[in-house]
């Protein structure tokens, strides 16, 4: 099997390219040029008894036309991207482009593309994507839904660049349109010149390589009770942040045993003779945990997505001023992140989340341990889940006897359930939800 | 993006023009441009687009059905079910059918792009056309939204593309016209940063590069023809020409002959094969071309023999015939007149009758000199059945087949003065030109050059007098114009020499086993005989170059041979295919019902939830009390308020006493149905009770 999907992926590399080519091109109009000359090619053989050959030779010449222009334009441009930080994954993201005509001669007409990084995958990736597809897809079911590309990093829209005089510049407005969470790297740029007969683009390439961080997709959600109380969170916010630490006490204390060495008052000792411990003001505040599972084989998953995207919505939401957030999950290792109450902002585990991966070579359990390891010090967990198990039902389990209060968050392929649903208390309790994708909005904006 | 003011009418009346439908095609460009002048618009939804797109397509469908049926377009439907009994007439012409349809498009697509032009929104969705496009809008996650597109130009393109349908009579009103038409069409899409002048120019010159384009292409065409004619139809192409066969006399290097197997032999019971698989036989030699002196009109059809179903033909009429060939055979040729394939049978001399010829087979025809032509298919197998004795050739004629060319005469001569023939009886000459040619001369494909030129010798006189060595086109000739020397009448005949075996009974006839030789005159027997002086050393020449891949060059003829099979219906793979077709397609139905069954189910269900929870209130039974009031001639008016039509409605005297209890139900109803708490249980019976005695009230009344 393998040798025909390589045949695969290189067709697929190929016809990719050779599309991306012709789209940036072409114009409109020389696309359909170049589709008529297939065409009329293949039906002007016969020359005795049709015409289309000449159609052929005449749309033929003017494409030979258009190729020869390209070769006289030799402008010279210097260009300046005004990208914002971050964008979001499908939402449009305008921004300006100044432009500068470096040399005497005024130019019109102009078009602006966007070069990206080359975003066809390599051969392991596509070939991970096509398996996980047949498993999904049904043989001969043409019109079920197929997942769109998911290694196309955005769409692009060509910009007209206002006219140029000698030297001058202008200022050109266009717009991605990110289709992939990440960083999109954009390498250069394009301006486009079409041929006198508007079929074919000669290119002046300008080198402007840039990045932008696009956030994960996040929907609207409904104000949460979240479940839990407020905590007493031992050393206060500094500490519970392990950043730093405050030096606001309440008291001073005679030393008692088992108290940290770092809370010795050491003045205080040196004045009276014995060591004096300082006391600081209990804090309590609600602090919540947001557990992630990232454990699935496919690479690509649009679970995965919808997970993040959830987590990220739950990341922008939650009330970070009165609260603490730590987002739990595992890549290389096992992470958390605590946001909230001037630790850091949610705008943070926004950006964690846009390079957050599947996780291949661990189990379901170094997430368990993670969370177990971490539960006693907040006040509830929301746990995003991308299928429900054996696995994932114990450890829920675990959490409820630790009389830890959850929100189950569980999502399934769309027309997908989950399978014995009903056996366990967990499922019944009112805590656990299945988002099915392309619901998943409506779902989440009837949680209470 | 609309096209330019009249370009649509524009290009109408060009296709009309071009395809003789000029009053049509202007009808349909003056309704589409009138969009312009018109203002009024139907709304027309994406489902409206979607059935007249539907519509046109089983237009095309059907007019695809009607052209197909007219040309008795066969080798499709009728064949593929009842065999052979069905199609008599038939044979496939699709390339008609494709370029009928080609150039009748844009009637097919008017209604679609006139509904574009007459309606609101001036453009079609993209849904409405494309059935994957539709499902999966349906399926999508979140809601898709619409795409739109304007249709015009891809129909401007279609228009032209159609008009581009027609034969090519060598006019230059099509380029002409095409010229202006997509100038017409791209002066809107132009850059803008040239001026017209470039813009012009740039045209100018694209219209005149292809316009020497377009002529290049035709004259390699007819140069391509021309080489072809030359040598090509002979030796590569494997079907001689019935009226001439053109020799490789006098060509000078090495003979190119191909090893592709062209015919498929299969002897009944073990006999040996025919030796000599005749196409045809020639009687005039001029300038190393043979002649049958005649054309294509000459060949008269052969009507199929009584009570064999049309799948007989006697080719000798009364002939008893001893032996029994099955022969399959590819038929490379071309009719211009039925638009079909058509050649040369290769047949065993002295056949009389040809059996199992299918049905696809539109005519079989045969001229005076023995050959007889298939029409029909582009592959054939039938039976033919010979014997010796009178074979289907016409008597010997004095004023050809005695002629011998003057320029050829000295050589001849000399010949048989070297002969020294005394006898005059045919069978001692023959035998004396026998031998000959088989003491004297050898067989050889490759000519060399000739280094002391002699300008008045003929290629013929070479071979006789000085090289001696040849392929057996020389031999031939050289034996039938020695022979018409000799007072014997003679002809000359081309096709195969079968003797490779393949497997029991089976035999195999290559492209390098062409053969060419003499039919003899035997005035005892009153047939026609052949006589082959080539030395017997040409088959084991032959055989020699063979290369070393020959068996797999085998297997892809063989491959081919099956491919012929199935494609021209002459074996049972399509009825085969058929029943195979049928449980995948039952299959694909059982997908697509499973599927739809469970998704209605799932609707089913949903909608049972839905139900599941009716609007409050809608069980009232003030509802009756409506009705009944309504009846008496005052109904209730959209939009009405309960309250104020039951005020209008009391107004009437004789409903006075009810305005009070009626005032009371309606309060009751209207916290059934609009207070979240609803009625309790006493108050959801008093009303039941209070309605049905208003109700009876109002009966009385």
């Amino acid at each position: 099997m393998k040798p025909i999907y390589r045949l695969f992926y290189l067709s697929y590399r190929v016809i990719g390219g050779a599309w991306y080519w012709a789209r940036r091109r072409f114009t409109t109009a020389g696309l359909f040029v170049a589709g008529g000359i297939i065409v009329t090619g293949a039906t002007g053989v016969d020359i005795e008894n049709t015409m289309t050959y000449q159609a052929f030779t005449l749309l033929f010449a003017f494409l030979i036309f258009g190729f020869v222009s390209s070769f006289f334009f030799r402008a010279k441009f210097s260009a300046t991207r005004f990208l914002p930080r971050v964008g979001t994954a499908g939402q449009p993201l305008p921004y300006r482009v100044e432009i500068k005509n470096l040399t005497a001669k005024p130019q019109t007409g102009l078009t602006l593309l966007e070069n990206l990084t080359d975003p066809r995958p390599t051969f392991a990736e596509w070939l991970a994507f096509q398996m996980a597809e047949s498993k999904r897809v049904r043989p001969f079911h043409v019109a079920q839904r197929r997942r769109r590309n998911p290694f196309r990093l955005a769409t692009l829209k060509p910009a007209e660049i206002p006219p140029l005089a000698a030297y001058g510049e202008a200022e050109a407005t266009t717009e991605i349109l990110p289709l992939r969470r990440g960083i999109l790297r954009l390498t250069g740029i394009t301006v486009a010149r079409p041929d006198p007969l508007g079929l074919f683009h000669s290119f002046v390439k300008i080198s402007a390589a840039q990045t932008v961080l696009i956030l994960p997709k996040r929907y609207p959600l409904p104000p949460i009770a979240l479940p839990g109380a407020v905590r007493y969170q031992e050393g206060g916010v500094a500490l519970a942040a392990n950043v730093g630490r405050s030096e606001e006490f309440v008291a001073l204390r005679d030393y008692r045993h088992g108290d940290p060495l770092r809370h010795i008052h050491w003045r205080s000792w040196a004045r009276i003779g014995k060591p004096i411990v300082k006391e600081f003001e209990d804090e309590f505040f609600v602090r919540h945990a947001l557990v992630l599972d990232t454990f699935d084989t496919e690479p690509n998953s649009e679970i995965l997505e919808e997970a993040i995207s959830i987590g990220a919505s739950f990341a922008c939401t939650i009330l970070t001023q009165e609260s603490l957030l730590d987002l739990l999950f595992v890549g290389h290792q096992s992470y958390c992140f605590t946001a909230g109450r001037g630790l850091a902002h949610a705008d943070q585990i926004l950006e964690i989340l846009a390079s957050v991966k599947n996780c291949a070579d661990k189990k379901f359990a170094t997430l368990e341990q993670l969370v177990l390891n971490h539960v006693s010090i907040v006040s509830g967990c929301i746990c995003i889940f991308q299928k429900w198990d054996a696995a994932r039902r114990i450890f829920i389990e675990k959490l409820k006897a630790l009389n830890v209060p959850l929100l189950v968050l569980i999502i399934v392929p769309p027309g997908g359930g989950i399978s014995n649903a009903g056996e366990s208390a967990v499922e019944t309790d009112g805590s656990l939800h299945v988002l099915e994708i392309g619901k998943i909005e409506e779902t989440l904006a009837k949680l209470k | 993006m609309k096209t330019p003011p009249f370009l649509l009418l524009a290009v109408l009346v060009f296709w009309g023009w071009q395809s003789d439908l000029l009053i049509l095609g202007a009808l349909m460009g003056v309704a589409l441009e009138s969009s312009r002048f018109i203002k009024t618009r139907w709304d027309l939804s994406t489902d409206d687009f979607r059935r007249l797109w539907n519509f046109c397509v089983l237009l095309a469908g059907a007019l695809a059905l009607y052209v197909f049926s007219t040309n008795e377009g066969g080798g499709g439907f009728g064949t593929l079910v009842h065999g052979s009994a069905a199609g008599r007439t038939a044979t496939l012409s699709g390339l008609h059918t494709a370029s009928t349809l080609a150039r009748w498009m844009p009637m097919m697509f008017f209604l679609f792009i006139a509904a574009q032009n007459f309606s609101e929104r001036e453009t079609i969705p993209l849904s409405a056309i494309s059935l994957i496009f539709r499902r999966r809008q349906q399926n999508a996650v979140g809601i898709k939204p619409e795409w739109y597109v304007n249709i015009a130009y891809p129909y401007f393109i279609v228009c032209l593309f159609s008009a581009s349908i027609h034969a090519n009579e060598g006019a230059h009103t099509f380029f002409g016209g095409e010229g202006v038409l997509l100038a017409w069409a791209l002066w809107p899409l132009r850059a803008r940063r040239f001026n017209f002048a470039i813009w012009i120019s740039t045209f100018l010159l694209a219209l005149a590069l292809a316009y020497a384009g377009s002529r290049g292409i035709g004259q390699l065409a007819q140069l391509a023809q021309n080489y072809n004619a030359q040598w090509m139809t002979r030796w590569l192409s494997s079907r001689p020409d019935p009226t001439q066969a053109m020799t490789a006399i006098g060509q000078i290097g090495e003979l190119q002959m191909s090893s592709a197997i062209v015919i498929r032999m299969e002897t009944k019971n073990g006999a040996p094969p025919p030796s000599y698989l005749r196409e045809a036989s020639y009687h005039s030699y001029r300038s190393q071309t043979w002649f049958a002196g005649g054309s294509h009109n000459e060949f008269l059809d052969i009507p199929a023999a009584a009570n064999s179903g049309g799948t007989a033909y006697d080719l000798v009429p009364g002939k008893t015939n001893t032996a029994d060939v099955s022969i399959a055979c590819y038929i490379n040729g071309w009719s211009s007149e039925l638009s079909v394939p058509e050649s040369l049978l290769p047949l065993p001399s002295g056949s009389g009758r040809l059996e199992n010829i299918p049905s696809s087979v539109v005519a079989v025809k045969q001229n005076l000199t023995g050959g007889v032509l298939a029409a029909g298919p582009g592959f054939l197998i039938f039976d033919a059945r010979y014997g010796a004795g009178a074979t289907l050739d016409s008597p010997p004629n004095t004023n050809w087949d005695l002629t011998v060319p003057t320029n050829e005469i000295p050589a001849l001569e000399q010949i048989v003065a070297e002969l020294k023939i005394s006898s005059t009886n045919p069978a001692q000459v023959e035998l004396a030109v026998a031998q000959f040619f088989a003491n004297k001369f050898t067989y050889s494909t490759w000519q060399r050059p000739d280094k002391t030129p002699h300008p008045n010798e003929t290629p013929l006189a070479r071979f006789l007098l000085r090289t001696r060595s040849g392929h057996c086109e020389y031999f031939a000739t050289a034996t039938v114009l020695l022979l018409r020397e000799l007072g014997i009448r003679t002809r000359y005949a081309v096709g195969y020499y079968a003797h490779e075996a393949d497997g029991e009974n089976q035999y195999v006839v290559r492209g390098r086993d062409a053969h060419a030789w003499c039919l003899v005159w035997n005035d005892t027997t009153k047939a026609w005989e052949d006589f082959d002086t080539t030395p017997g050393s040409w088959v084991a020449t032959e055989s020699q170059r063979a290369h070393a891949w020959q068996s797999i060059k085998d297997f892809f003829s063989w491959l081919h041979f099956q491919f012929s099979k199935f494609r021209w219906g002459q074996s049972h793979l399509r009825r085969y295919i058929l029943w195979a077709v049928i449980p995948m397609m039952g299959f694909l139905l059982y997908q697509i019902v499973f599927r739809r069954g469970r998704k209605r189910q799932a609707q089913k269900s949903n909608n049972k939830n839905s139900g599941a929870i009716p609007w409050p209130g809608l069980d009232s039974e003030f509802y009756q009390l409506e009705t009944k009031i309504a009846a008496r001639g005052l109904p209730r008016q959209s939009g009405e308020a309960l309250s104020d039509w039951l005020a209008r409605a009391l107004a009437e005297n004789t409903l006075a006493d009810l305005r009070a209890p009626l005032a009371e139900l309606l309060r009751l109803h209207y916290r059934h149905r609009f207070d979240p708490n609803g009625l309790n249980a006493e108050e959801r019976k008093s009303l039941a009770q209070k309605v049905n005695t208003v109700l009876k009230t109002l009966a009385e009344k």
